[in-house]
């Protein structure tokens, strides 16, 4: 037994992935220590490198987007298309526990990177995918995240009736595929330990996001029910204590049980209006039977506080709600600094400290940490290939000459 | 067949659909998951008024198979006892009750870790174990409020959007949080406090936006932008087939695409007005999204689907739950299964979202009616004679 300073120390990780859903799985493993080699080509690098604009908007002084995703980890640079470039790989397969690519699997086989191949060179490699419909998928297509999360039916739900449907925000299947796959990959890391193997491991975007509808998907699916599929309007909700409302600046959502104790509080929270009183809201059943009523006149009700104001007045009296905030309240929320889901760190190529989504997961005795963010292009390159794989330096001249590596 | 995590014995104290999940992802890998449950459990927060789950409990079916289940009254001495006794024989123990309640129950990880020093304690709380709402509630739409997307889904001027699927992070990152907390006690023999919470989960899910924000600011990261505004005509945008179905394009490098797309919508690929990327993204964007607007109501969702398909791009029609449900790619990864439940005939039930080509997930038991397998676990795994077990039970500190 060892004293270990970080969760998943010892554990090298072949990262050879693009853009979000394979290296933010990558990502999880090197923010809890792995050694995390983060392979691209050597010219451009991933694509990830190249986002230029967010939303139309410039992507500033720093590229947020791979500096972030790819956090903790090393890069080499290296031409897999080379025999050469294959080489140096295979010998990093060999000093290594997982291989990570969201590759195609036509691409990794004409570069002789298939599970077999990989195989022969270190039987207990975990070999792990990141792919768009799945291992036993019927037909072949592109997937991004969106179009991905078009055919699950998360997106049609959403929104008041009539409305375009929502997509769930920027990446929100690809991180989901992303922590699964790190999730696969430590079962097998796991299961390792008891067979001395190792073995495939694939997280699809498409199975993630199914897996991410599952509050209302599984509700379909047990009872066929149009409505757990159709999107639904706030004024019309199961139960108008738990909702959205409007308060005289902004929105928050109340989240009130439908029961006579819960709506007696309720009433004596926003003041016992007398339009609160009404009969038809005498009871539970009364008041799922008005519900439209009670919602309408609620909204009238909120519309004369602020949401803060109301929120301090109904957690005064043990009821739950909150105000609905923006991002920029989300990054000044001091319960995400307290918790380390938000961090400062020193970013090189702007010399500053930056502000960066943090640390999801808290381990008491081996946090993790974000060290550095992304990688320069290829900045291990020569360093990996002397001192891990044994090449000498005569011959890392020669695969510079030979442009294997940059 | 050996089971990935067979050798992982996990104590089950949550209530939540959420944390449920998130143990019972450890059980379908083969990790034994014992449910250990109150003789009367209360009803918690998070009653939103939803419709009774009859005749068939698919939440607790879904969040609780895999595992067994024993009732036991740990108030009690001699339930308390016999608590003790599991925890000393277990890897993992999992609860998502308030802070203040788990402590006074003697749960806390404090008082367990003297019991069991190498122990994996997974807690899930609503927003985290430091900060001044650490004993706020854990209800994922006030995670949601919180997590900064709310207002930012809808079209301009609609009210704020609940997604529903923050909790569904949070329960991935309780099993993930737990097999990197096993991988350094195997090294280390050391075990810690996995802490998970839903306002992570639904900041995770929310990266991308959060990160651009936080890295450039000003307002129009905060607020929605109109569909007919997106920065890229053929990138994130949306439009309505003749069907009232609608598609979604994600072909962001437009390049590429161009050659193949512009024809399937009528539009000659050299048209001057659109002949570059940045006179498609640029200087006609509105212009090109406006053409696109007309093009797609032409024709049906299932005319361009075909048509997608056929030229292999990057696009598709948005489906409601009945896609997946008779999806054969959906059932074959398994990610959905179809069973034959014993009680309530053919159910369809969300599979495994992760496949392994040795330790493959596997459904090896429903989920367990309550205290199901007292008995068998207070005999087989503490070695109490079925005497002591009739006693327990008359007394009502088992059940």
């Amino acid at each position: 037994m060892q004293t270990r300073h970080a969760a998943l120390e010892g554990i090298r990780v072949i990262d050879l992935t693009v853009w979000f859903q394979g290296p933010v799985a990558a990502q999880h493993l090197a923010d809890f220590g792995a050694e995390v080699i983060h392979v691209e080509r050597p010219k451009g690098g991933d694509q990830g490198r190249g986002v230029r604009s967010i939303k139309a908007l410039p992507v500033g002084d720093w590229n947020q987007y791979f500096l972030v995703i790819n956090r903790n980890k090393k890069s080499l640079a290296v031409d897999l298309k080379q025999p050469r470039g294959r080489e140096i790989l295979y010998r990093l397969v060999e000093k290594s526990d997982v291989f990570l690519s969201n590759l195609g699997a036509e691409n990794l086989a004409l570069w002789e990177l298939g599970y077999e191949r990989l195989r022969e060179v270190n039987p207990r490699l975990v070999y792990a995918v990141t792919s768009g419909y799945g291992r036993w998928a019927t037909a072949s297509k592109p997937a991004f995240d969106m179009t991905v999360q078009a055919l699950t039916g998360l997106m049609n739900r959403l929104g008041e009736p009539g409305q375009p449907p929502i997509y769930l925000g920027m990446g929100s299947g690809d991180a989901y595929g992303g922590l699964l796959g790190a999730l696969g990959i430590l079962v097998a890391l796991h299961q390792r330990r008891l067979t001395g193997k190792g073995q495939i491991v694939d997280a699809s975007l498409y199975g993630a996001q199914l897996l991410l509808a599952a509050p209302t998907l599984q509700a379909y699916l047990a009872t066929g029910d149009p409505r757990f599929a159709r999107q639904r309007s706030r004024r019309d909700p199961e139960n108008p204590l738990w909702n959205t409302y409007a308060g005289r600046d902004r929105w928050l959502f109340l989240c009130v049980a439908n029961d006579d104790a819960s709506y007696a509080t309720l009433r004596q929270a926003l003041g016992d209006p007398p339009v609160a009183r009404d009969p038809r809201f005498k009871s539970a059943d009364a008041r799922r039977a008005h519900t439209r009523a009670l919602v309408e006149v609620l909204d009238g009700v909120f519309r004369e506080r602020t949401a803060d104001d109301w929120t301090a007045r109904l957690r005064a009296e043990g009821l739950a709600a909150s105000p609905i905030g923006t991002l920029r309240d989300l990054s000044e929320d001091p319960q995400a600094w307290a918790n380390d889901y938000l961090l400062e760190t020193y970013c090189e190529e702007v010399k500053r400290q930056v502000r960066v989504r943090g640390l999801p997961i808290g381990l008491s005795k081996t946090p993790g940490r974000v060290e550095t963010l992304g990688p320069e292009l290829g900045q291990d390159t020569e360093l990996l290939l002397s001192e891990l794989l044994g090449y000498s330096w005569e011959e890392i001249g020669e695969l510079k000459s030979q442009k294997v590596i940059p | 067949m050996s089971r990935a995590l067979a050798d992982i014995v996990v104590l089950d104290r949550t209530s939540s659909f959420w944390a449920s999940l998130g143990v019972a992802l450890l059980g379908d890998f083969g990790a034994r998951v014992l449910r250990i449950e109150d003789p009367a459990p209360r009803a918690g927060m998070g009653d939103n008024g939803a419709a009774p789950r009859v005749p068939w409990d698919w939440e607790r079916e879904l969040a609780n198979r895999n595992k067994r289940s024993l009732v036991v009254d740990d108030r009690r001495p001699e339930g308390r006892e016999i608590v003790e006794d599991l925890v000393k024989r277990a890897d993992v123990v999992a609860i998502d009750r308030p802070l203040r309640e788990v402590e006074e129950r003697g749960w806390d990880y404090e008082t367990l870790s003297k019991l069991r020093p190498e122990l994996v304690y997974a807690r899930g709380t609503g927003f985290g174990p430091q900060g001044p709402d650490r004993e706020l509630a854990a209800i994922d739409e006030l995670a949601a409020a919180r997590a900064g997307m709310m207002p930012l889904l809808p079209q301009p001027g609609q009210p704020p959007v609940y997604p529903g699927h923050g909790s569904m992070y949070t329960a991935v990152m309780l099993a993930f949080g737990v097999l990197a907390a096993l991988e350094h006690r195997a090294a280390s023999g050391v075990g810690q406090i996995v802490d998970v919470s839903l306002l992570a989960g639904n900041m995770y899910g929310a990266s991308l936006d959060l990160q651009a924000y936080l890295a450039i600011g000003g307002e129009r990261l905060l607020a929605p932008v109109s569909r007919l505004d997106m920065g890229n005509p053929m990138s994130g945008t949306l439009y309505p087939a003749a069907d009232g179905k609608w598609v979604t394009l994600t072909m962001p490098d437009t390049d590429r695409w161009w050659p193949a797309f512009a024809p399937l919508v009528g539009i000659d690929p050299r048209d001057s007005r659109f002949d570059s990327h940045e006179k498609r993204c640029e200087v006609n964007r509105l212009e090109l999204m406006q053409v696109l607007e007309r093009a797609f109501a032409q024709q049906s969702s299932g005319h361009w689907r075909a048509a997608f398909n056929e030229s292999q791009l990057s696009a598709d029609v948005i489906e409601d739950y009945s896609f997946p449900e008779n999806d054969v790619s959906a059932y074959r990864n398994r990610y959905l299964v179809d069973l034959t439940h014993p009680s309530f005939g053919r159910m369809k039930l969300l599979g495994f979202p992760v496949f392994l080509s040795d330790g493959t997930a596997t459904l090896d038991r429903l989920a367990s009616c309550a205290g199901q397998h007292t008995g068998e676990v207070l005999h087989e795994w503490l070695g109490i004679d079925e005497d002591r077990v009739t006693e327990l039970r008359a007394q009502g500190v088992v059940a």
